[in-house]
């Protein structure tokens, strides 16, 4: 039975999906929380309390705004 | 792959917003400017209610232009208190080309938002070149991901608009 509580990602423009954390592996990061809703870094960014966090660092946040990256040239 | 049978989308425009963006485009000088457009989005017919400026954060800012994801969630949070949709964004090119780059192209992000392009020259007006405002939609599709040109139209360019 889980204990840990679901991580909830607000996908901006899209839907909040929510993740179960046993279901992304041991030791998951943000880039694995990224993968489980089917985005990848170099799409998005992930922000926790309205700041950026690398993608590769241990995911410890429960909520999660993803933004996907305005930019061009 | 396109469809034939697919109408060609639009994206409605106030003229007033049309003005704004390309004296935006002006004042940004030699750099590309940006920002995000609201409103009400839908696919295939899209309508601006408002524009919200964002200041150019590449690190080459002549060639390029990047939203700081801070800067657009502030933007977002505005959008979604006013009860307005992301209908999508918009960046010059003081010297062209008059479509999506490649580098456009490499870095669309999302799905059926409208990408405006204010094309120059806005530095020298007295040719027969003017600056020109052209939107394209971003069609998702991995390695067929493709930007599709989209017909603007005024609130009062016709039955449909109203």
């Amino acid at each position: 039975m889980s204990t840990d509580p679901p991580i909830t990602v607000d996908i901006k423009g899209e839907e909040v999906q929510e993740l179960e954390r046993e279901a992304l592996g041991p030791d998951p990061t943000y880039a694995d929380a990224l993968a489980a809703v089917d985005l990848s870094p170099h799409e998005v960014s992930v922000l926790v309390d309205g700041r950026p966090v690398p993608e590769d660092q241990p995911l410890e946040a429960t909520e999660l705004t993803v933004l996907r990256l305005i930019k061009g040239g | 792959m396109t469809d034939s049978h697919t109408p060609q989308p639009v994206l409605v425009v106030p003229d007033s917003v049309r003005k704004a963006l390309v004296e935006a485009a002006r004042d940004a000088g030699p750099e590309e400017c940006c920002g995000v457009l609201g409103g009400a989005f839908d696919p295939q017919r899209s309508r601006v209610t408002s524009w919200y400026p964002a200041a150019n954060a590449a690190d080459q800012p002549r060639e390029r232009y990047l939203i700081d994801p801070t800067v657009q969630l502030e933007i977002f949070e505005r959008l979604e208190d006013s009860g307005e949709d992301i209908v999508g964004f918009y960046h010059s090119h003081p010297r062209g080309p008059p479509v999506p780059s490649q580098t456009d192209v490499d870095a669309a992000a999302w799905p059926d938002r409208s990408y405006v392009i204010v094309v120059g020259p806005f530095e020298d007006e007295r040719g027969s070149e003017r600056p020109a405002v052209r939107s394209w939609r971003w069609r998702d599709g991995g390695e067929t991901g493709h930007f599709e040109r989209e017909r603007l139209e005024s609130p009062r360019g016709g039955p449909d608009d109203a």
